[in-house]
């Protein structure tokens, strides 16, 4: 894109300058529009599969539901509670959504198509994730009430908590791909099952550990049946029970682009990201970035079809499948592929 | 030239939110100028070539031993005014202690200018490897050269653990909703039901 | 090599997306002084609880196995952080590297057994 700006007649360092802000906000609209169109697809497809019909009012199938909402939350008064500490109960949503969009930054949306191209992309992705906690929690004290509290104490421990087994099994990814670079671990997918299928999902090895990252995605973003922190029986609405306006609809746009963000992730470390789910060159018309958007979209529907029939975790059962299943079950797999592989020759 | 702006902002912003980070009344708000000061300096890894290093900083120092001090200052019932009579109670003991860092910080400083320490002397070992990542660098110096004291980090940490948990673990309490998964699965419909047919006005033999 | 122009955009991404969060929060609050929505009261900006004032101190709560768990964290964190640099130089390290890496996971793994036998992981 740089080249493009240069061509127009701008220096090197203005044409750089230009390029980049234009394809931040080509990463963060369409995301923020992408995150309206999903919560109504979210909506959609909970009702579909408890025979209602969803949001079917504003504009033609209701599809315009979502920004009816948003254009009524922005209307509304903020209300900052008299008992909170003012100035932290309104960065909490700040950081909440920056943190949400931040992470975009190193997704890699075609070959060559992404906005830093670092070596330790899955680390900053691992990084950035962990700031999550810092939303919740600050919004939860600053809220000074009990219900936000709990609630808050409890995301986190529950984000952490898994935290610990996505860290290993990115480990297990990066020992296959053997780079940090989101585009190399993409690259290394090409092929990867019997020479064809382009994912390391195709792997019996790498299977198992593809699974518990589905499942702790779930839980990290704390969507249903690890959705704890809302458990509107006991907690209210959960950390975000004193907001309105705005503030609390950013907390709603943040999970649910991370929510987009965890299903990008599963794409793009067992899926083959923007490459075909074939290695077969008809297949590589299609542009890549429409790959992994309908990659994307699929994980996003599992994610619907799992809230839609699995019911809700209890606090113990939840902590029980962090610790005593998930860690051991991928520290094991580290050993098993790190074995194989060198036992194979994969670093000669 | 955007580098060295770069390198000011970070480094102000660390020396700022450390102050801060002392200076703040509310230990939550403490916590989160420290948070903010580990961040620039993150930052400041960046610049200075260290990438690793800078999202190891964010991923373990902001993302997980901060969120251990924001437990501990969260859940504490922190009395302000208590806080300031120990405050002034424990004055003697801060001064002492800041004098002691007063006389190491002078004596370290002239140690230095003495001429008689040489840091990092860049004899060329320490280069980082041709074409590699300064990850992959990483891992080639620890677990080549440096591989007893990376497993005496593993001793550490082991250590850490089981004080961690002799220090905070109440001893065995009745377990409640203790459940066995595997037997929960393994049951069958006809294990818990039978098909009866009562006569009528006889009810059901339990 | 470490290419600092790649790093440079995360930083103006970083000002851009505070920037926008920081607009949608401040924006509707000027907004809702426009239209008179703003409009607060006593009752309003107390903190919820199911319709009477609370009873106590919602800070005060204290439950030291949240300690627990943040510390058993920082722990597997750091495991992890030592594992990073060992998956990608594999290939210069060799079998030495690998079996060292093995006596590491063995001694956390003594630790996470230990937590375990001690009934540090279960939560009722």
């Amino acid at each position: 894109m740089t080249a493009f700006f240069e061509s127009l007649g701008m220096t090197y360092g203005w044409a750089w300058f230009v390029a980049t802000v234009a394809g931040i906000l080509l990463i963060a609209l369409p995301l923020m529009l992408a995150v309206a169109m999903i919560i109504y697809v979210d909506r959609k497809i909970w009702a579909a599969m408890a025979l209602r019909k969803g949001p079917n009012v504003v504009g033609p199938f209701g599809l315009l539901q979502s920004f009816a909402d948003g254009l009524k939350v922005f209307l509304q008064e903020t209300i900052v509670p008299s008992a909170a500490n003012k100035g932290l109960f309104l960065i909490a949503p700040i950081i909440t959504f920056t943190v949400a969009l931040m992470a975009w930054a190193v997704i890699p949306f075609n070959s060559g198509a992404v906005l830093a191209d670092i070596n330790v992309g899955l680390l900053y992705i691992l990084a950035i994730s962990s700031l999550g906690v810092y939303g919740v929690v600050i919004s939860g004290w600053a809220s000074n009430s009990k219900y936000p509290f709990f609630s808050a104490m409890r995301a986190a421990a529950q984000m952490i908590s898994y935290e610990v087994s996505i860290g290993f099994v990115l480990i297990c990814v990066v020992l296959w791909a053997g780079s940090f670079n989101l585009n190399a671990i993409i690259e290394a997918q090409r092929g990867h099952g019997l020479g064809i299928v382009n994912g390391f999902f195709f792997n019996l090895l790498l299977f198992p550990m593809w699974v518990v990252f589905l499942i702790s995605s779930l839980a990290e973003t704390a969507r249903a049946p690890f959705d704890l922190t809302e458990a509107e029986s006991e907690l209210v609405a959960g950390y975000q029970t004193e907001y309105s306006s705005m503030s609390f609809a950013l907390f709603w746009l943040g999970e649910y682009a991370n929510v987009l963000l965890m299903c990008a992730l599963n794409a793009i470390l067992f899926f083959g990201g923007w490459l075909p789910p074939l290695d077969w060159a008809p297949l590589y018309i299609i542009p890549g970035w429409l790959w992994l958007f309908a990659k994307i979209f699929f994980f996003f529907f599992v994610f619907s079809w799992v809230k839609a029939t699995v019911p809700r975790f209890r606090y113990d059962q939840l902590m029980r499948l962090g610790w005593k299943v998930f860690l051991p079950l991928s520290l094991i797999f580290v050993v098993l592929i790190s074995g194989y592989l060198m036992a194979t020759g994969h670093f000669a | 030239m955007i580098q060295t702006i770069a390198f000011y902002l970070f480094a102000a912003m660390v020396i700022a939110s450390g102050a801060f980070t002392i200076l703040a009344r509310n230990p939550v708000h403490s916590v989160l100028w420290l948070i903010l000061a580990f961040f620039n300096a993150a930052g400041l890894m960046v610049i200075a070539g260290a990438e690793f290093i800078a999202m190891l900083l964010i991923i373990v120092y902001v993302g997980a031993i901060a969120v251990l001090f924001l437990f501990v200052v969260m859940m504490l019932d922190i009395d302000f005014a208590e806080l300031r009579a120990g405050f002034m109670k424990n004055f003697p003991l801060g001064i002492l202690i800041a004098l002691v860092l007063l006389a190491e910080l002078v004596l370290g400083v002239g140690a230095y200018r003495a001429g008689a320490l040489h840091l990092g002397t860049p004899d060329g070992s320490a280069a980082p490897l041709l074409g590699r990542s300064n990850i992959e660098s990483i891992g080639a110096l620890l677990y080549g050269r440096y591989l007893f004291l990376f497993e005496s980090a593993g001793i550490i940490l082991l250590v850490a653990m089981i004080g961690a948990i002799v220090l905070t673990h109440r001893g065995a309490r009745a377990v409640r909703g203790q459940q066995n998964i595997s037997k929960q699965i393994a049951r069958k419909p006809s294990e818990a039901t039978v098909n009866t047919r009562p006569e009528v006005g006889q009810g059901v033999e339990l | 090599m470490v290419d600092l122009e790649q790093y440079l955009p995360i930083l103006i991404f970083l000002l851009i997306a505070g920037g926008l969060s920081a607009a949608f929060v401040f924006l509707p609050m000027g907004v809702a002084r426009l239209t008179g929505t703003h409009n607060p009261s006593a009752e309003k900006l107390s903190e919820y609880e199911c319709g009477f004032p609370a009873f106590e101190d919602p800070r005060s709560q204290f439950d030291v196995r949240f300690y627990l768990i943040a510390i058993l964290f920082i722990i597997f964190d750091l495991e992890a952080a030592f594992l990073f640099p060992w998956a990608v130089s594999l290939d210069l390290t060799g079998w030495p590297g690998w079996i060292t890496m093995m006596v590491f996971l063995f001694e956390l793994a003594v630790g996470l057994a230990y937590a375990w036998k001690k009934g540090a992981l279960e939560w009722e």
